[in-house]
């Protein structure tokens, strides 16, 4: 498809018709991110209204309203499960995957590589075009009556015997799935066969392991969920018993399926997000990366070796034999290896660099302290007897969204400042970005740090009413203010982008002095077929060489 | 190189001492309340948390403001490692790591055991989950909407549910399992001084989910003997 | 549904429980005296329950023990009475054929059996007779206890607390009782109910290892994987594939073959233009 017409194109400025029918990797990549951001805006309004409706511990029937509810049909109760639903479906399943996976991976791996295109272009639309059939499904939530009420893990026999609509939960989950394993096939061959003639493999930027460990993870268990998930939709409308105690089926196997492929879900998100810190840092701060051979082999490999022996700790309290979770509170104990030394690498590209702080860099920075505090409140998460009381506590709701809500979601927002130069040719940075920076920083930990207090005393998840607890109320109430400071945070951040995109500043083709693939060898934007000057690679050369 | 190898040697040999020490506070004879249990190895974990992520954020600190850059055209100095550094990077990391997660494994076995040995004169109770309460049946076939037991006297719970999976969370003994249909699971805690309190489903169950709870009374034995006689008249 | 499958299953226990002797008795009989409910033994309410451990029991040769030593192995317990001829010797030497059928599990090493009455006028001239009777052979003979209730108290409470109801019928001078086997854990908890007309040897063995609770020997792997394998419905009193395992197990072998598949696609399709556009590359 690469004519002189569609180069013309290209040149003349905006088509519509090539942006809907594109196979071009940076184009699927933007589409990418516009999706992800728009689950990412309903999902976050659902995380608001969470909170409004937490400040208080009686009902405030606000949440209906979040829902599409106005006509006060659903009990409070119901209205809340509903947006307690969505926000995590659609945070994991059409955010952060999609974002990390997606956009990042899509706009990235191939102009980092040296590569013109993906391996299967067409596939590659196909991936995009099921992911936004999947994101208009999830948000048919809001307009049909059975909204589905069963959270993002849909637990039977709930998920069966609830009157809402499992089916579209299910058919989400199998669309982003399907377009996950697409593009899952389509970055393997990629990153295995396209890189540039000379360009081996301990030559890759950190982002293009960590992507490829991250669809590793996405080709070899996606399948599994789609399978779980499928037998829970037979079970719900053929009136199978798979998963019904009474008829021979475990209700309990169905949580081993979930989190045997939802703990490998979140290195999906993990691994990428630490890549694009890994990039950041190392070009912010003109430096090498510190031991880039350990961190990839034992940091990348290693975290993907160990993340299919270690679902159990999602079931501590599940009522697994005893010996199943003494062992699995060994082996996820034993993430800290790799995580560990993925850090180390992190803290090193520090070392002895020239950093330079812009606002991509303060995101990053700010993600190394995210990453200290969600990953070492994962350890008492990991010790079974530990989460005996801790499980399902709004402790575990903080742990998991600092690593995940904060720390991946911020390292994504870092990349699109970071590449935004690369991306509309223009500076991201203004007072609006910087204030919206703040925002978020201050509203996250504002929101974040009670819910670790309250959740140690007791405070249960997914409660909307807690009346036994009247004393955690004003934590309740510093979080929803910290909420709505996150909230005026991303509303400016994506005004200033939208303003960046047709305003800003001009710079010039490499802004940042990297080294780099995707900066050295491409204009900004990059045209088609990637790249301005042949590339030439020789043994010596790394994307991080600055000296 | 042969040195640091044996530092890690050295380490793994004090770590297994540890897992001893840790190993031999479980064959005490008396009740050890989960509960306690639970708050001591919270307070030794929190060390933990503290002093790691204490460590790594200094180091974060002092290496972003010590390395700004000087001018716009710096470079970073850094230079490959050798072999010998880089594996000892790797290597002594690994081994420090390690030796941690043993010791918190050690320290959550431990308390583990307590959670899961039942004493042998525990005292009984069976509870049933329904969206959206739980049922209890005492020894002596009494049943109650709210869970009684007696001060000083170890209490076993028989859990299993009659619809969804519920899960019984009783924050102030620490203790949490859920509550599943077609299984038995089981739970105990030690009420060693008079207490009021709440258990909760903690397992997602539907509409009323956060209002399904009952009231834990830990009361003194004569007066439970009164409610247990009362209530089976 | 439920309560009609639990019907259906009540008047075949019934039948069968007086078949032998009584059979001609039983129409002429006004039957309305008899709740068939009660030949059933509802398992969600006792399922998990213990034996008190300091029970003092019997056994064939007069000797005293307590319930406890029992403990730390499974445990299948039969409660039958020794005076009868017909239906309680048939549940035990059903449950012995069933038991010797079994390979992967021995008598011994992995569980022992209990028989054990609930007729207070039992005594060790009866027990003994009827293990004589039952003949006996090889491990089986020397895992296998007959015993009675020392006190009639504890007999009663016992019997009461696993949910297990019997009782006298003079016409036909037989104990009306459910034939099941009733399967305890090493800590003596009630795991698992079986009926004597359902079971075949595979539903029994399924039953030892899940009365194990996961406590397997690193030796028992493959058991381990066949009680992952199968589980429990309490529909139909028996143990059914796990299908949910295989489909998830199945989904994961699909993907591994997507990854290696692609790759091999990709090596056949564009494998030659590579090399063309490489060639170019180097000769730009």
């Amino acid at each position: 498809m690469t004519t002189a017409t569609e180069i013309a194109d290209h040149q003349s400025g905006f088509s519509l018709r090539e942006w809907i029918f594109t196979t071009d990797h940076k184009k699927v990549g933007v589409l990418y991110l516009i999706g992800a951001m728009a689950a990412f805006v309903v999902a976050g309004l659902m995380a608001v209204g969470i909170r409004l409706e937490q400040m208080s511990p009686g009902e405030s029937g606000l949440i209906n309203y979040f829902v599409l509810d106005f006509a006060g049909a659903m009990s409070t109760g119901d209205a809340y499960n509903v947006a307690l639903y969505f926000h995590g479906a659609a945070m994991i399943l059409a955010f952060l995957i999609p974002g990390l996976t997606g956009f990042a991976a899509n706009y990235l791996v191939p102009l980092m590589i040296g590569a013109p295109d993906v391996a299967f272009p067409r596939v590659n639309a196909l991936s995009l075009w099921l992911f936004w059939g999947g994101i208009v499904l999830a948000l048919l939530t809001f307009v049909i009556p059975d909204k589905p009420d069963i959270m993002w893990t849909g637990y039977p026999p709930y998920s069966i015997t609830t009157t809402s609509n499992t089916a579209l939960y299910v058919f989400t989950v199998h669309l982003i799935g399907f377009s996950s394993i697409l593009g899952a096939v389509n970055f393997l061959t990629t990153i295995i066969y396209m890189r540039a003639p000379g360009m081996g493999w301990n030559q890759m930027n950190m982002f293009v392991w960590t992507t490829f460990a991250a669809f590793m993870i996405q080709i070899v268990f996606v399948p599994v969920l789609a399978a779980a998930v499928t037998l829970l939709l037979l079970d719900k409308y053929i009136g199978t018993g798979f998963f019904d105690a009474a008829r021979g089926g475990d209700p309990l196997l169905y949580q081993n399926l979930f989190w045997f492929y939802s703990h490998p879900a979140v290195y999906v998100i993990f691994l990428p997000a630490v890549g694009l810190l890994f990039d950041i840092i190392a070009t912010q701060a003109k430096n090498m990366v510190f031991n880039y051979k350990t961190a990839v082999y034992g940091g990348v490999i290693g975290i993907l070796a160990i993340t299919g022996e270690v679902w159990v700790h999602h079931l501590y309290i599940a009522g697994m034999p005893d010996w199943i979770r003494i062992g699995m509170m060994i082996s996820t104990l034993l993430i800290s290896l790799p995580v560990g030394l993925v850090l180390i690498s992190l803290w090193g590209t520090l070392y002895k660099g020239a950093i330079t702080y812009n606002l991509s860099m303060w995101y990053a920075v700010v993600c190394l302290f995210l990453i200290l505090v969600g990953g070492l409140t994962g350890i008492p998460l990991a010790i079974t007897s530990m989460t005996v009381h801790l499980s399902e506590t709004s402790f575990v709701h903080a742990h998991f969204h600092f690593i995940m809500g904060l720390m991946a979601t911020f390292a994504l927002f870092a990349a699109v400042y970071h590449w935004f130069p690369k991306i509309t040719g223009r500076s991201a940075d203004s007072g609006m970005a910087k204030a919206a920076f703040w925002f978020k920083v201050i509203g996250t930990q504002v929101t974040f740090w009670p819910l670790f207090i309250i959740g140690v005393r007791g405070m249960p998840r997914r409660y909307w009413d807690y009346q036994m607890f009247p004393e955690f109320e004003p934590y309740h109430q510093v979080a929803t203010f910290g909420a709505a400071l996150i909230g005026i945070g991303v509303i400016l951040m994506i005004v200033g982008w939208i303003y960046s995109a047709i305003r800003g500043p001009r710079v010039g083709s490499n802004p940042w002095g990297s080294r780099s693939l995707e900066w050295t060898h491409t204009d900004s934007p990059p045209g088609h077929g990637n790249f301005s000057k042949p590339i030439e690679i020789d043994e010596k050369w790394m994307p991080y060489n600055y000296r | 190189m042969r040195k640091r190898l044996r530092g890690v040697g050295v380490l793994m040999i004090g770590l297994f001492c540890l897992i001893e020490n840790a190993l031999a506070e479980t064959t005490k004879g008396k009740i050890q309340s989960p509960t306690d249990a639970w708050n001591h190895t919270w307070t030794e974990v929190l060390w933990d948390l503290w002093i790691i992520g204490g460590v790594f954020a200094v180091v974060a600190v002092y290496l972003l403001i010590k390395y700004r850059a000087k001018s716009p055209d710096a470079v970073g100095t850094a230079v490959p490692l050798n072999l010998d550094k880089m594996l000892a990077w790797a290597l002594v990391p690994l081994a420090l790591f390690m030796a941690d997660d043993f010791l918190l494994a050690a320290k959550g076995w431990t308390l583990w055991n307590i959670q899961r040995t039942v004493p042998e004169n525990a005292m009984e109770v069976k509870v049933t989950g329904n969206q959206w309460f739980f049922e209890y049946e005492y020894e002596n076939g009494v049943e109650s909407e709210e869970l009684v037991v007696p001060v000083g006297k170890p209490v076993v719970l028989r859990m299993t549910s009659n619809d969804v999976i519920h899960s019984f969370g009783l924050s102030d003994y620490r203790l949490k399992e859920d509550i599943i249909p077609g299984r038995i699971t089981y739970m105990w805690f030690y009420p060693d001084k008079p207490h009021k309190s709440h258990v909760l489903c903690v397992e997602f169950c539907g509409t009323n989910h956060s209002q399904m709870y009952s009231e834990v009374r830990a009361i003194p034995q004569a007066e439970f003997d009164t409610w247990l006689a009362k209530q089976a008249e | 549904m439920k309560q009609y499958s639990l019907a259906f299953l009540s008047v075949v226990l019934f039948t069968s429980a007086i078949s032998t002797s009584a059979y001609a008795q039983y129409f002429r009989r006004p039957t309305s005296n008899i709740d068939p409910q009660i030949m059933i033994i509802d398992e969600t309410k006792v399922l998990g329950e213990k034996i008190t451990p300091d029970v003092m029991l019997i056994d064939q040769n007069g000797r005293e023990f307590q319930w406890r030593e029992m403990l730390g192995k499974p445990t299948i317990l039969v409660l039958a009475y020794y005076s009868c001829d017909g239906a309680c010797s048939l549940i035990n030497s059903m449950l012995q054929e069933r038991l010797s059928d079994l390979t992967r599990v021995k008598a011994g090493d992995d569980y022992q059996i209990v028989t054990l009455s609930f007729d207070r006028h039992d005594n060790l001239k009866t027990t003994g007779a009827f293990k004589r009777h039952l003949d006996l052979t090889g491990p089986l003979s020397k895992h296998w206890t007959f015993a009675t209730f020392k006190s009639e108290q504890d007999l009663k409470r016992e019997t009461e607390k696993i949910g297990f109801k019997f009782f006298w019928v003079p016409e036909d001078r037989l104990f009306l009782h459910p034939g099941a086997f009733l399967f305890f854990s090493p800590q003596g908890r009630l795991v698992r109910i079986l009926y004597q007309q359902d079971v075949d040897a595979g539903d029994v063995e399924l039953a030892i290892l899940d009365a194990k609770q996961g406590q397997f020997r690193p030796a028992e792997v493959i058991n381990f994987a066949i009680s992952l394998c199968y589980s429990y419905n309490y529909k139909d009193g028996k143990y059914a594939l796990n299908i949910p395992l295989f489909v998830g197990l199945g989904a994961l072998i699909f993907g591994l073959s997507t990854f290696f598949g692609s790759i091999i696609l990709f090596r056949i399709k564009k494998g030659k233009q590579k090399i063309r556009d490489r060639y170019n590359a180097e000769t730009a």
